[in-house]
């Protein structure tokens, strides 16, 4: 069986006009350097098929060249060489809404957005009121669009979107529409689409939801895939990178321009001087294993007498998300400036660290024991990663056992039992 | 925990037409009602306008050659003469001028859906054919009541010529629009030459007068396609006897004009064509 989508040895490359020359004037004056321009190489040699039935992600930070691809899939720019080749119908959601117009009714509309689809006013004439019970806006089929709130608008769009049958979906983030219930609606049309073994290609930044939907995912940077393969496996390569890159910001940062990070903010009554993480034997390193000890140093300078104050932290994912956090309050444990000047050594050790691979972030605070007040901000603080080991899959390490007690009958009475 | 299912839940998709054709032809008649119903919603007349436009040139017209120059027309049915040539020229103007911002006016729609990018200008010709088909059959009702107009079997030959002028307008159309997104001069430059042809295609003067004029001048106007189908138009819907035809001064050279509208055709395709893969790149 042939694959749904075809691209082979694809290249495309943008050409950035340094100056704007659609005049005549422009043309005729500046005729001898109309030509300058700057090139910028979007894709540079990408390869890869997709199986029916085959959810695939495509991810990479942002300038990768993801939406480029996406948008040669669904023929709005042409490749420079090498081919996109999609065999069969597709629907392509770049964006929710595309020729909708705010002038006309919903009832028009739906007709304008079903003709860009490619269905006719007879094909939706028997389906509308399914599109309208679907979007849940019954009542408001002859209201004008533009007094719709943009929530009842997104849903008409997606209702529309997904109204044409077809063999490959092309989706550019569009995962998040709507209010909760109706995402919930959006993730059962999906997960109805992946039973049924329709196609998908999906664009997300959203690596959670990449993980939990694709079956493949692909990891795309400067134009080049650079890791193709199950969506575990290729998020936790992107988290990997994500760390690496930051970890290489921070290396290349001079020790004064830190100080002066506006990330870093505060009243500085009391500073964060430093951070180190520890590994078990007492080293500075940023890579730790599963399970592994961790202990967090800081050293903390008091620049005015402030009393007491609370140090926080929190650990965060290399996209942002929160994982853990906990403060000195929390905790019950009280930390005190006494003088100005004075350097405070404050410790939060780990045992073992319940993260699996990926890059993390930690950000401290320091603010008064009321936390109406912040003295000091540094985020990120430190960034490490945790090696990839192979394994259990997710963020966390769950540490659960697996018992097993089996009972013997008819079907497994036959097969010998070893005891350990 | 069981879920409770509606109906409203699940969305089948519908088949596509098979027909690509069909999609097509379906994608151009939404576009096309959309266009004609916002232009005219919201406005109290609404589509009285346009006709009330090239009435008031029709009347402006009539009122400056046939009343203040006391031109002397009379004899070639000037009034209907005039109103034939401005209800077409009306329609050139319109259709063209829409169709220089259908590509360069529709970005959003060009960088974020696929669809055959032609559809945007046969759209736009599409909307501006609707209103010129309800003029022209209100203007031809009206005169023939009037008994202005003398149509016979010959009459039938009217709908060449608008074919004829319906190729123009679509390969100017597809020229325009193309080249409008990377050159914006063009919507100043065309204003100018639609200037020069509402005078050089004898638009508000029978082409016997260019004719009485100069032989030099109405070869030169002559091999125009506007003032070639103007002409032709009223020879075969004013009165055969009367009104004579381009080729009856122009003779063989009559071919030019329909070559012409070819070429401008042919021309305007192959441009649209070669440009259109840049389109999303450059709006």
């Amino acid at each position: 069986m042939k694959p749904v989508v075809e691209v082979s040895n694809l290249r495309k490359r943008f050409r950035l006009p340094l100056d704007r020359s659609t005049t005549l004037k422009y043309r005729v004056t500046h005729w001898r350097s109309a030509s300058r321009y700057r090139d910028l190489i979007a894709l540079r040699d990408i390869s890869f098929d997709v199986p029916a039935g085959q959810f695939l992600g495509v991810a990479g930070p942002n300038g990768c060249g993801k939406s480029t691809l996406l948008k040669i899939l669904c023929r709005i720019y042409e490749a420079d060489s090498g081919y996109a080749r999609v065999n069969g119908e597709f629907s392509a959601f770049l964006e929710l809404g595309v020729g909708f117009n705010p002038e006309l009714t919903a009832r028009e509309n739906v007709f304008l957005g079903g003709a860009m689809l490619g269905l006719t006013r007879a094909q939706l004439r028997g389906k509308i009121d399914e599109v309208f019970a679907f979007a849940e806006l019954e009542d408001f089929a002859e209201q004008k669009l533009k007094n719709f709130s943009s929530g009842m608008q997104v849903r008409l769009a997606f209702s529309v979107a997904i109204l044409a049958e077809t063999d490959l979906l092309v989706m550019d983030e569009v995962l998040a529409v709507g209010d909760a219930s109706f995402q919930e609606k959006c993730f059962d049309t999906f997960s109805r689409y992946k039973r049924e073994g329709k196609t998908i290609v999906l664009v997300s930044h959203d690596l959670g939801a990449l993980e939990e939907y694709c079956d493949r995912v692909l990891l795309l940077n400067r134009g080049e895939i650079i890791a193709d393969g199950p969506a575990a496996e290729v998020t936790s390569t992107y988290h990997r990178m994500i760390a690496d890159h930051a970890l290489a910001a921070e290396r290349d940062m001079p020790q004064e321009l830190r100080r002066a990070d506006p990330t870093q903010w505060g009243s500085r009554a009391i500073e964060l001087v430093s951070l180190s993480l520890l590994d078990a034997g007492g080293r500075s390193t940023s890579r730790f294993d599963t399970g592994s000890a961790m202990t967090l140093d800081m050293h903390v300078l008091a620049h005015s007498e402030v009393g007491d104050f609370v140090c926080g932290l929190a650990i965060r994912r290399a996209d942002g998300m929160l994982l853990a956090g906990t403060n000195t309050f929390l905790d019950h444990v009280t930390v005190t400036s006494h003088a100005p000047g004075e350097s405070i050594s404050i410790r939060y050790a780990i045992d073992s660290l319940p993260l699996l691979a990926g890059g993390y972030i930690i950000q401290v605070v320091l603010q008064d024991v009321t936390g109406s007040h912040r003295y000091d901000f540094a985020d990120p603080a430190a960034t490490f990663h945790i090696n990839n080991m192979g394994g259990h899959i997710g963020i966390v390490e769950m540490h659960g056992r697996w018992q097993v007690a089996q009972e013997q009958d008819v079907r497994s009475s036959a097969i010998p039992q070893t005891a350990g | 925990m069981t879920v409770a299912v509606h109906d409203s839940h699940i969305l089948e998709g519908v088949p596509r037409s098979r027909s690509v054709f069909q999609r097509n032809l379906n994608l151009i008649r939404e576009l096309s009602i959309t266009a004609f119903k916002l232009k005219y919603t919201g406005s109290a007349l609404g589509y009285v306008w346009s006709l009330v436009k090239p009435l008031m040139l029709f009347g402006i017209m009539l009122l400056v050659f046939s009343i203040l120059l006391k031109a002397g027309l009379g004899q070639w049915e000037f009034p209907i003469q005039l109103l034939v040539a401005i209800v077409a020229w009306t329609f050139f103007t319109e259709a063209t001028t829409n169709a220089m911002n259908a590509i360069a006016g529709s970005g959003d729609l060009i960088r974020k859906a696929y669809f055959p990018r032609w559809i945007l200008v046969a759209s736009s010709m599409t909307s501006a054919l609707l209103t010129f088909t309800i003029n022209t059959a209100l203007v031809l009702i009206v005169t023939f009541a009037l008994g202005q107009l003398d149509l016979t079997w010959l009459s039938l030959l009217a709908i060449l010529y608008y074919l004829e002028l319906v190729v123009l307008i679509l390969g100017l159309s597809l020229l325009l629009s193309s080249l409008f997104v990377f050159f914006r001069d063009l919507g100043h430059i065309w204003e100018i030459v639609s200037l020069v042809l509402f005078y050089g295609s004898a638009v508000v003067i029978p082409f016997q007068t260019v004719w009485d004029h100069s032989k030099k001048l109405a070869y030169l106007a002559g091999v125009n396609p506007i003032a070639q189908i103007i002409t032709d138009l009223r020879h075969v819907l004013i009165d055969p006897a009367k009104v004579r035809s381009m080729a009856s001064f122009i003779g063989p050279l009559e071919v030019v004009p329909i070559l012409l509208t070819i070429g401008i055709f042919l021309l305007g395709f192959a441009v649209f064509h070669r440009l259109t893969p840049r389109f999303a790149e450059s709006l």
